[in-house]
């Protein structure tokens, strides 16, 4: 079921009307029901899949606090179902045509099986989600849980299940098995988040995703139209994927839920590392956390971090898709983060001799350093985007003397109807970014009355503006 | 609770539903405004339709033919009229339309063929693969659906609902006509997706230029071919006749013939041979149509399968599926003989 149907806001109205008049069991009960409803609603088969990787989970945890000396062995079994659906649904393919590729270069033709069958949507998701548990069980960092319920609730809550964010169990489950009260500013709260997730969806994302498509369906584009379909892009991504994020934790504020931030306006970052503190923050922790900090972090030497580094984006770009490109566009970030190290080019980015981190005063250097910062971003949204290298590579040579006084209309024009749907996520950014350390003051009448007329205009501009072509969420395919 | 935080949210909340009122205030004034609603709710909202094309009933009731061709290019690059009648000696009455789906033939036959009170020998319904279970299948043709729709087109609208999914479609409806959304779009719609070509080119004649140009330049010949992998993967999703098939036009045109007491002939032309041979089928295809063949000649209709005719080799084809100007009247003369074989 997708956000943006009637059917989810049918749903949505059902679950809420049973909630809140159930107790904490009951409610977790009707979630677990709700959640599968949800994920089986045109598939009725990926729920083999959850349920499967649920049970081996809650079994491998409840294994390794029975049997410590056996922890290993449940652990290698949580991480080998885990891996081994993801890779078999996700990867598959991916293996084998490569593996044909590279025997067919060594001149060995061998027919290789091809796997008909659709991802299941938001494996990556809930796989990593459902992995965190055991390996904090594993570490030591989490008692595991005796409730099957509970575990099966944390593992496939619907607001976030099939695109994140993916949240710890250290942080969900407490929530699951909590006590929790309907709370009218929550819930406010949550009503105005899922509005701006709509309209950022619907309006949005949906739209400058339409310009994007255009021009990446094009065989012969020029410089100045490629760039204004991967400026279009990487509108639709954050729009798309930010707007997700807000409806999932819109709608968890009135189920009771509090789910972390994923995002925090990532194209205002002044450098590399600046970014990933802010795109994608709960898949990027993630591997923070239990792939960069396992690998030694930083804590051997320059060359171990940048090898770390590398690893752990290679690894991310492989967990978006069962595709060179990715792989690129993870190593290109890699890559950057890395570069930011060596003193020459901090002095490039501005980088102070602090960390640089967000929240310092605007400066100078912020005006070379955020628009420098969103160009290398688009470069690896063409990474991300392209999915065939060749035509990566003949996108990459480009140049922009070389077209046609018409190729540079067309891209001024994609370039300004793009930029033109983006100006509320631009003008937020701003906003935020600008008001960043202040102290927030509750709105009075008057802020309310703005809200609320804000609410009333974002309301017509969805039914108004919105996008003829309904898109599928990006991430959906991850 | 803060007080007031109530107060607020339902302020929030009445914002939300009233203030888009003004949409409709400002809706009205605009041309746009005397949209009827369309024959598919479930599909879109209202908009400005073409004249049902009335003069098909006299023109069909006159021609009086013993055979209707309904279908798109398929069937125009395979059947030349003219030698259809010389070859079956019975008058031939092309129904087709380029670019067309199976909802339109189904209007066709329901709303041209039957109401004409002709009794052709056979009406012939051509379509490539999967066509006749996947109603979305060039369902924005709204151009060519105009012309043989009715004000409403409740059985078409329904098998549509059911197969976008679109169960709470009335709800959606209703909201965009209380509102009066359709409307605002369609006036909105041309100042926001021009307002950079305006900024460019004050000049209204300079402008048009410049957006035609750019129509072109999205043209299909300037589009990277399509992935086959991908085209195969899709056409396997569809080639599941059991879950589509009663979220299709095939069980109305089947009944509706059988009430008309009609015959069909349901055609499955050949796609482009590759290498010298029939165009691959998926296991998933086979099956499918071993499926419809089964289906709708329980229901009295004949089918006929081209894939695989030995006859029906590469120099017919022209262009992607379309037969060249031989192929087509190579094509006519083999199909006649095939007919009257079955349909004597």
């Amino acid at each position: 079921m997708i956000f943006h149907s009637l059917d989810f806001l049918v749903f949505f109205a059902a679950v809420l009307a049973i909630y809140w008049r159930l107790g904490r069991r009951g409610q977790n009960v009707l979630l677990l029901i709700a959640s599968y409803f949800f994920y089986g609603y045109v598939h009725p088969w990926f729920l083999i899949l959850i349920a499967t990787s649920t049970v081996i989970d809650y079994a491998s945890a409840r294994g390794m606090e029975r049997r410590p000396e056996c922890r290993r062995m449940f652990m290698a079994a949580s991480i080998a179902s885990n891996f081994g659906m993801l890779g078999f649904f996700k990867y598959f393919n991916f293996f084998a045509d490569n593996v044909h590729a590279v025997l067919g270069a060594a001149g060995i033709a061998v027919g290789m099986p091809v796997l008909r069958v659709l991802l299941p949507v938001g494996i990556s998701f809930y796989t990593f989600q459902a992995m965190s548990y055991t390996v904090d069980v594993f570490r030591g960092e989490l008692r595991a849980r005796r409730s099957l319920l509970d575990v099966a609730v944390f593992i496939s809550f619907f607001p976030h299940l099939v695109a994140g964010p993916i949240q710890r169990a250290s942080y969900l489950l407490p929530q699951v098995e909590a006590e929790r009260r309907f709370s009218i500013p929550r819930a406010a709260s949550g009503f105005y988040l899922a509005l701006w997730g709509y309209f950022k969806k619907l309006v949005i994302a949906d739209n400058v995703g339409v310009i994007a498509n255009k021009v990446f369906a094009l065989q012969d584009p020029s410089f100045e139209v490629l760039w204004a379909g991967v400026f279009a892009f990487a509108i639709q991504i954050y729009a798309d994927f930010s707007a997700y994020t807000d409806i999932a934790r819109g709608t968890s504020r009135w189920l009771g839920f509090e789910l972390t931030e994923n995002f925090d306006h990532p194209y205002l970052a002044r450098d590399p590392a600046d970014f990933w503190r802010r795109w994608n923050i709960s898949l990027s922790t993630w591997f923070r956390d239990y792939v960069y900090i396992p690998l030694g972090g930083s804590r051997a030497g320059e060359a171990r971090w940048a090898r770390n580094v590398l690893v752990t984006f290679l690894l991310s770009g492989l967990w978006h898709g069962a595709s060179w490109n990715y792989v690129l566009w993870g190593l290109y970030h890699g890559v950057l983060l890395v570069l930011t190290r060596a003193p020459g080019v901090r002095s490039l980015f501005f980088i102070p001799a602090g960390d640089g981190k967000k929240g310092s005063d605007p400066r100078f250097g912020d005006l070379v350093r955020i628009p420098g910062m969103f160009v290398l971003t688009l470069v690896g949204w063409l990474l991300f985007r392209e999915t065939e290298l060749s035509a990566i590579v003949r996108d990459l040579r480009l140049s922009p003397f070389h077209s046609a006084p018409f190729e540079r209309q067309a891209g001024l024009y994609l370039f300004l109807l793009a930029f033109g749907y983006s100006i509320p996520l631009w003008a937020q950014s701003l906003w935020v970014e600008l008001n960043r350390g202040e102290p927030e003051r509750p709105p009075g009448w008057g802020g309310a009355i703005v809200r609320a007329a804000a609410c009333g205009a974002a309301f017509a501009a969805i039914l108004v503006l919105r996008s003829r072509t309904s898109l599928d969420f990006i991430y959906f395919q991850f | 609770m803060r007080r007031g935080e109530l107060p607020q949210l339902l302020l929030a909340g009445v914002c939300l539903l009233a203030l888009p009122l003004a949409i409709r205030a400002a809706a009205s004034r605009h041309p746009a405004a005397t949209l009827k609603p369309s024959y598919l709710p479930a599909l879109e909202g209202p908009r400005e339709r073409g004249p049902f094309d009335a003069d098909r009933l006299p023109a069909l009731a006159r021609l009086d033919p013993a055979w209707v061709v309904i279908g798109d290019s398929m069937a125009g690059s395979r059947i030349d009229p003219a030698l259809l009648t010389q070859r079956t000696g019975g008058r031939t009455a092309p129904l087709l339309y380029a670019g067309s789906g199976p909802a339109w033939w189904y209007l066709v036959f329901k709303n041209w063929v039957i109401p004409s009170g002709v009794h052709p020998r056979a009406v012939l319904v051509f379509f490539r693969d999967t066509n006749l279970t996947n109603v979305l299948f060039r369902i924005d043709a709204s151009w060519a659906l105009d012309t043989a729709a009715l004000d409403r087109e409740d059985e078409l609208n329904g098998v549509v609902a059911r197969r976008r999914g679109a169960s709470f479609y009335r709800i959606r409806e209703d909201v965009e006509r209380l509102y009066g959304a359709e409307q605002a779009r369609r006036a909105v719609e041309p100042v926001v997706t021009e307002w950079p070509a305006r900024a460019m080119f004050p000049s209204k004649r300079a402008r048009a230029g410049f957006m035609q140009q750019l129509n072109e330049r999205f043209g299909l010949s300037h589009l990277r071919p399509m992935d086959a992998a991908d085209m195969q993967a899709t056409e396997d999703r569809e080639a599941d006749f059991d879950a589509y098939v009663d979220e299709s036009i095939l069980p109305l045109l089947l009944r509706d013939a059988g009430r008309a007491g009609l015959r069909l002939v349901l055609v499955r032309v050949q796609r482009r041979p590759v290498g010298g041979r029939p165009p691959y089928q998926s296991p998933a295809l086979r099956r499918y149509v071993s499926k419809l063949a089964a289906y709708v000649e329980a229901r009295g209709a004949v089918f006929f399968d081209d894939t695989g005719d030995p006859r029906q080799t590469l120099d017919w084809y022209e262009d992607g599926d379309h037969l060249s100007h031989e192929g087509r009247r190579r094509y006519t003369e083999a199909f006649a003989e095939r007919l009257l074989r079955r349909v004597p």
